[in-house]
């Protein structure tokens, strides 16, 4: 019994430790970044393995990109909800 | 004595010395029979023709007989084989084993199968099940089935126990007392002087003739020692059999070092060392006739054995009456494929992260033993892989009872009240049939399966995946969100939906969808999935704790599941968990739940806790010798080294954090580390507090403890 094929997450684990260069050489503030993208892959591991690529980094850059986009209409619609209250404020409707 | 003819149970099978098959078997009457029967048993050898008539004149003179016969292999179709039949089916491991160190390039079938699994798949009467059987006195003559293995209520023989207990682990303190506990009635014996202890045990077994002997250390321990103090004392109801002793092992299986203990099995009665049976703890006695039922193994092997071994025994069964041959040695190799396949295919369970935090009223779904379910249900068996229509594989038609029987027996259990006294019974029965099913799925990719193969391995999991994501895929379109999917269940949640009913629809459309059966686990109050240790960031899989809304309590992948938590830590968990369960939102209540932890560190602090309470478990990954750093393990490893313990990879040990490290032995008060305990339980509170309460006050009631 027993997997020939290391799982995701053990790819992603040894993908990260790749990167650790890539990420001493960042600003600290971008370090806390990129480990923000790094984590948010993890939310789509079963995608991601579900994916069958040979290179599950290009699935993981896209499961970053997934979570970028929801951070981006979650903040578009409080955006939008501050700017209907903008607008009812500015009428006197609060 | 004239012939004559009784109903009763068959209890075991197994051959003496000589060779000849012993029956025991048990009357309604409530007489023991130990009755020999002639039951000559044969295997088959295949391969070059010239080879094979080599082989039949080496045979010639042996005891053997020989004669040319038309087999069929499961994977190579018909084969003409040498079958080589020995009258005393004592004798057959001596013949193959002559003859494959003589041929070792020829194939060998049906040479190394437990005798009573060929006993009942020939004579269709299934261990501890109830048959008719005829006798002379000395011998069997006659054996009918009244009673099949699949029965929902089977017959229970007269069983007389015996219980047999000392007063301290063998492996770290010689026992001075022992006692027996038979009839309702209890013995308390001195180890000292050893002859009258010997006297009285043996007037016991006398008296009582017991069925089965229940002991703790009774393999380890017991039986040893009293076969090397006194070589003559013989514990079997067959006299002319001695204590079969196996020896202790350590093994690498399901991805750890397990370590299996030496064992004494007996004749003409059973004996069962609670402390070297895996399985018992759990399914008891009433678990281990099941499992003897259904599988064919002897209940000594089957509470010794995995349940790897009980499923593989009930293949052979199927085998054996389909006419099948059994390899002795797997002989398929896993076909060549490119890597993008195996990419594609070598993959396990759908694991869906779950979505971290507070969840009110969630429901979990799962599926009843899915990939048995799907086995049976898409006919997934080694020799039916990329055949379309084939008849019903080997492994489907081994599973359907089985299936079928642990369903049966779950709603059975769901109808009855949880007071009535059968629902013990029937949960031992239940759990055992489960293992059985547990391991049928890996068993279908273990290398060393008689009838395994990776590729049928890989097709149920692809089939439950996508059997998986169709459930996701009902579950969004009925307006659910899913919060989890582990493997065969998952997590869902609904604005509005709180009560059971509210999310029985989406249990029919799957069950419809899917074509196997879909239970509701239950609607929790509220959920917590906990996330990674290392990043609050990362989602972790099974890891998670929540109340049910009839206040039944969950929880999986938190120190209080592990075996190595000490009780006081898990109990502090345990008491959270109970804690946060009187609200309707766990955030509701975090403070108290912290001041509960305050409380039992406060009492670590006052060194007011047991001892017994703070011992620490490990399981040793390695032998003693090979830790490269001193860690807990290693340390108490080379402690009981040091007092004479013969310490094995896989062994569970016990000891206690002193101020010099570990001991273990139970250390006075002013030995134990106190400190290292009380972080062991904020760490363990933390673990399940942390989530709830705001980011700002996160830790702000760690204790600052002092040494």
């Amino acid at each position: 019994m027993g997997r020939t094929v290391p799982t995701v997450t053990c790819q992603l684990n040894e993908t990260e430790a790749m990167l650790q260069s890539f990420r001493r050489t960042l600003r600290r503030s971008d370090q806390a970044l990129l480990d923000g993208l790094l984590a948010s892959a993890r939310r789509h591991v079963a995608a991601i393995s579900a994916s069958g690529a040979l290179l599950p980094f290009e699935s993981a850059l896209l499961a970053m990109l997934v979570e970028q986009a929801r951070q981006i209409a979650a903040l578009q619609q409080e955006i939008s909800i501050l700017q209907e209250d903008l607008v009812r404020l500015r009428d006197g409707k609060s | 004595m004239g012939k004559v003819e009784k109903i009763g149970w068959l209890m075991d099978v197994y051959t003496r010395p000589s060779g000849e098959l012993v029956c025991w078997l048990i009357s309604e009457d409530g007489q023991r029979w130990l009755l020999t029967m002639a039951f000559p048993v044969t295997f088959c050898v295949a391969g070059n023709p010239s080879v094979l008539r080599q082989a039949w004149r080496f045979l010639q003179g042996r005891g053997a007989g020989c004669s040319r016969q038309v087999r069929r292999d499961l994977f190579e179709g018909e084969r003409t084989v040498l079958a080589v039949t020995v009258d005393l089916p004592g004798r057959l491991p001596e013949v193959y084993r002559r003859l494959a160190q003589a041929f070792p390039g020829l194939d060998y079938y049906d040479a190394d199968l437990p005798l009573s699994v060929r006993f009942v798949a020939r004579t269709k009467v299934s261990l501890v099940g109830r048959c008719r059987f005829e006798t002379d006195g000395q011998q069997l003559v006659g054996l009918q089935p009244l009673e099949s293995a699949w029965e929902m209520q089977p017959s229970l023989p007269p069983l007389r126990l015996m219980e047999i207990d000392c007063d301290q682990d063998p492996a770290l303190h010689p026992p001075q007392q022992i006692v027996i506990r038979c009839a309702k009635r209890c013995y308390r014996f001195s180890l000292q002087p050893l002859r009258a202890f010997l006297v009285n045990l043996q007037a016991l077994l006398r008296i009582y003739d017991p069925d089965v002997i229940l002991t703790r250390y009774g393999d380890t321990w017991l039986f040893p020692f009293l076969s090397e103090t006194d070589p003559l004392f013989n514990p079997n109801r067959d006299e002319q059999m001695k204590v079969e002793f196996r020896r202790e092992r350590s093994l690498f299986a399901y991805g750890q070092v397990l370590y299996r203990g030496a064992q004494a099995l007996l004749f003409g009665r059973w004996h069962i060392d609670r402390c070297n049976a895996a399985l018992f703890g759990e399914i008891g006695l009433a678990g281990a006739l099941e499992l003897a039922r259904v599988s064919g193994l002897g209940v000594q092997e089957g509470v010794r054995k995995s349940p790897g071994a009980g499923i593989t025994a009930m293949q052979m069964q199927t085998a054996l009456q389909d006419g099948v041959l059994i390899p002795a040695v797997k002989q398929q190799a896993e076909s060549a494929r490119t890597l993008s396949r195996l990419i594609r295919y070598d993959r396990g369970g759908m694991v869906y992260q779950p979505l971290v935090g507070v969840h009110c009223h969630a429901a979990e779904l799962d599926f009843a033993s899915m990939y048995p379910a799907i086995m049976v249900r898409y006919n997934i068996s080694p020799e039916t892989l990329n055949k379309k229509d084939a008849p019903a594989g080997l492994i489907p038609r081994t599973l359907q009872p089985l299936l079928v029987k642990r369903l049966a027996l779950k709603h059975c259990l769901r109808t009855l009240d949880r007071r009535d006294s059968r629902v013990s019974e029937l949960k031992a029965r239940q759990t055992a049939l489960k293992w059985l099913l547990v391991v049928c799925f890996g068993y279908l990719g273990y290398k060393n399966a008689r009838f395994g193969r990776v590729e049928s391995h890989e097709a149920v999991t692809a089939i439950s995946r996508e059997l998986l994501l169709q459930a996701k895929e009902s579950a969004e379109e009925m307006g659910f969100s899913v919060l989890h999917m582990y493997v065969d269940s998952l997590f869902v949640q609904r604005e509005g939906a709180q009560s059971e009913q509210d999310f029985i629809p989406l249990v029919e459309q799957i069950q419809q969808q899917t074509g196997i059966g879909v239970t509701l686990e239950g609607v929790y109050r509220w959920l917590v999935f906990l996330p990674a240790r290392r990043d609050r960031r990362i989602p972790v899989a099974n890891r998670y704790f929540g109340v049910f809304e009839d206040g039944t309590l969950k929880y999986r992948g938190i120190a209080m599941r592990r075996h190595d938590t000490c009780q006081y830590v898990a109990e502090t968990q345990l008491d959270i968990l109970q804690c946060l369960a009187q609200a309707d939102d766990p955030r509701e209540r975090w403070r108290e739940a912290w001041a509960l932890v305050n409380q039992r560190v406060r009492l670590l602090q006052r060194r007011q806790v047991a001892a017994d309470v703070l011992q620490m478990a490990v399981k040793l990954s390695r032998d003693p010798q090979s830790f490269r750093r001193p860690s807990a393990a290693a340390q108490a490893a080379r402690q009981l080294q040091s007092q004479g313990v013969a310490v094995r990879a896989g062994m569970r040990l016990f000891f206690w954090f002193s101020r010099q490290g570990v001991s273990v032995t139970p250390p006075g008060a002013n030995e134990l580390d106190w400190n290292r305990y009380a972080r062991l339980v904020m760490q363990a509170a933390a673990e399940m507090l942390d989530i709830l309460q705001p980011v700002r006050e996160v830790r702000q009631f760690h204790l600052p403890l002092s040494r």
